[in-house]
């Protein structure tokens, strides 16, 4: 219908990715406020098998682009099909590669307004209204689709811009995309996978990052901060430096050419603060800072500035916050 | 083998930029470089010309009539020849805009890759690869840290949850590349000298036979409002305690906040 909300919800091995339950959220959210509903357009692997719990998170109902595990995009010609069928106000799509993907094809197939990345979307007198961070976050802007345009607008939506709700019992309808016209993406194909052994964390996901740079030194130098980040319960992360030096894994990397954080609790480690990784997380919440120089550019916009050695005061607050929580 | 290796020209990193009046950009007196990202994959094309698996790299760019510099810059790094599509009607595209003029334009220069960088420093919603993808209904192969092409089909190498994954789709394919490719080289004295002499191209519009649309004027979205951010506090500074003494002045302010 014309005032729903439509949201892309990433799955893999019958899970949803933690950006389909905070989507979920948002587009309730978004449906209240225009008088419509919340529908999930699944895809990836065991989509199926879970995509009726997407019901507890706020969505009436979810349709199945596809589950089998195909690259992202190979489901792009089932998401069109099922967009043009919906009819939708808007459709809220993660800001990670798949997801810009996705989105990118439904602009370029059916002509629609695009937006973001967004730190937050509305729906006011029943026209959609985002709010975009821009020029390094020192300018928010509002933008809106242009009257009579084609719909849905599609919204690229940063990480923890909506908060999963808990507790929900619902239970989504589910039903399959009608099939897509024949279409190129259908031909992009997993040649070779190779996973790592270890697990690493998805940071987009983390509440609370602890970031280390060029200033952490080495692959050993991430030790304490790995510690840190188990005493406060969240993750690593690093900048592109320390990615490059190979001292941590690129999925790990936070900016620009890396992931785009929204923690409640963001604590960089030796990170000088460069641009490039300034808009990977300058929507963080709260932000702290730890270097050696008292000139560092994370000084300027960091909520706490902490000269002195890493070395030293990572460990000392690690124990700190151990005490504190009688650990 | 054909690649067309699609940039953008922007203001400079860091430059001091600001909002017109009607909410646009303020480009004027604004330093202007090649977008930081697509010069890797101008290295990725370069690469695979070097090593014999393509014949040709093409430039293809969309702007203002200053976007020439940007081509001679990229044609100065390595490549055969560059195209510049400019129209006065095309100030202020949006994304669909643009995909639909890069999209006409490599309709007629017909690669067999056409290449992006992984994102524009000046807008940050990484869509005109896809969207040119769709227009022109061939595969998209997206952030690939390499780009190989071979034996009638292209491969991107890309992250994925925990390690990495080769993704391949038969030729013709749109395709992007991240800041993993590795540096770009710089323009050499020789290479800058033999860049005027070789071959740029513009076109309008009407040369794509786009004339009849309304481009620009048909922008999708509007900004509405444009402000400074809310201001934050000022920097709170912890220096000169012991270790001991910071980790306990930070705790205080973890715990005032309900951090921890």
């Amino acid at each position: 219908m014309a005032n729903d909300i439509l949201f892309l919800a990433e799955f893999t091995a019958g899970t949803p990715a933690r950006s389909a339950l905070e989507l979920a959220a948002g587009a309730a959210e978004l449906a209240i406020q225009s008088g419509g509903a919340a529908i999930g357009l699944a895809y990836g692997s065991g989509a199926a098998d879970d995509a009726a719990s997407l019901g507890a998170h706020g969505a009436s109902r979810v349709i199945i682009l596809g589950d089998d595990d195909r690259p992202a995009i190979a489901h792009a010609p089932a998401a069109v099909a099922a967009v043009r069928d919906a009819g939708a106000l808007a459709l809220l799509a993660p800001a990670t590669p798949n997801g810009r993907d996705l989105a990118a094809v439904l602009v370029g197939s059916l002509h629609l307004p695009a937006f973001g990345p967004v730190r937050a979307a509305r729906v006011v007198d029943g026209v959609l209204e985002t709010e975009q961070a821009t020029l390094q976050g020192s300018v928010v802007t509002t933008s809106r689709p242009v009257e009579g345009v084609a719909t849905p607008s599609v919204v690229l939506v940063l990480a923890n811009t909506f908060t999963p709700g808990e507790g929900g019992t619902g239970s989504a309808d589910v039903s399959r995309a009608p099939i897509g016209t024949e279409s190129a993406f259908g031909k992009v194909t997993v040649a070779e996978s190779h996973p790592a052994d270890a697990k690493v964390v998805n940071l987009e996901e983390a509440t609370v990052i602890v970031a280390g740079g060029r200033g952490v030194g080495g692959e050993e130098g991430f030790g304490p901060l790995r510690d840190l980040a188990a005493a406060l319960g969240g993750a690593v992360g690093a900048s592109r430096a320390a990615a490059d030096a190979g001292w941590i894994p690129y999925q790990l990397q936070i900016g620009q050419t890396g992931k785009v954080v929204k923690p409640s609790l963001y604590i960089g480690a030796g990170i000088s603060g460069a641009i490039q990784h300034r808009v990977g997380m300058q929507t963080a919440e709260h932000v702290v800072a730890i270097n050696r120089d008292p000139d560092a550019p994370i000084g300027e916009f960091a909520d706490l500035f902490v000269v002195g050695d890493l070395f030293k005061i990572v460990p000392a607050l690690t124990d700190e916050i151990r005490r504190r929580s009688g650990a | 083998m054909k690649i067309v290796v699609c940039i953008k020209q922007v203001p400079a990193t860091g430059a001091d930029k600001r909002y017109t009046d009607d909410l646009r950009l303020d480009r004027n007196g604004v330093e202007a470089i090649i977008n930081p990202l697509d010069e890797y994959a101008i290295e990725q094309a370069l690469r695979l010309l070097d090593d014999g698996s393509v014949e040709s790299v093409t430039y293809l760019s969309m702007g203002p009539e200053q976007a020439a510099e940007a081509l001679r810059r990229a044609l100065a790094m390595g490549g055969d020849e560059a195209v510049l599509v400019t129209d006065s009607a095309l100030a202020g595209a949006d994304e669909w805009a643009t995909a639909r003029v890069l999209a006409a334009a490599l309709d007629k220069l017909a690669p067999d890759v056409a290449l992006t960088g992984m994102a524009s420093d000046d807008a940050r919603g990484s869509l005109v690869p896809g969207a040119v993808a769709a227009m022109r209904n061939v595969p998209l192969l997206s952030y690939g840290s390499e780009l190989k092409v071979a034996d009638g089909e292209a491969r991107v190498r890309r992250l994925s949850a925990t390690g990495f994954d080769w993704i391949a789709a038969p030729l013709p394919v749109v395709a992007s590349v991240t800041d993993q490719v590795g540096e770009p080289r710089y323009a050499s004295l020789k290479g800058i000298m033999a860049a005027k002499r070789k071959p740029l191209e513009t076109w309008s519009l009407a040369d794509l036979g786009l004339a009849g649309e309304d481009l620009a004027g048909g922008a999708l979205t509007h900004v509405t409002d444009a402000r400074a951010q809310e201001a934050k506090p000022p920097t709170e500074r912890i220096e000169n305690l012991s270790a001991v003494e910071a980790a306990a002045k930070i705790a205080d302010w973890l715990a005032a906040r309900k951090l921890i």
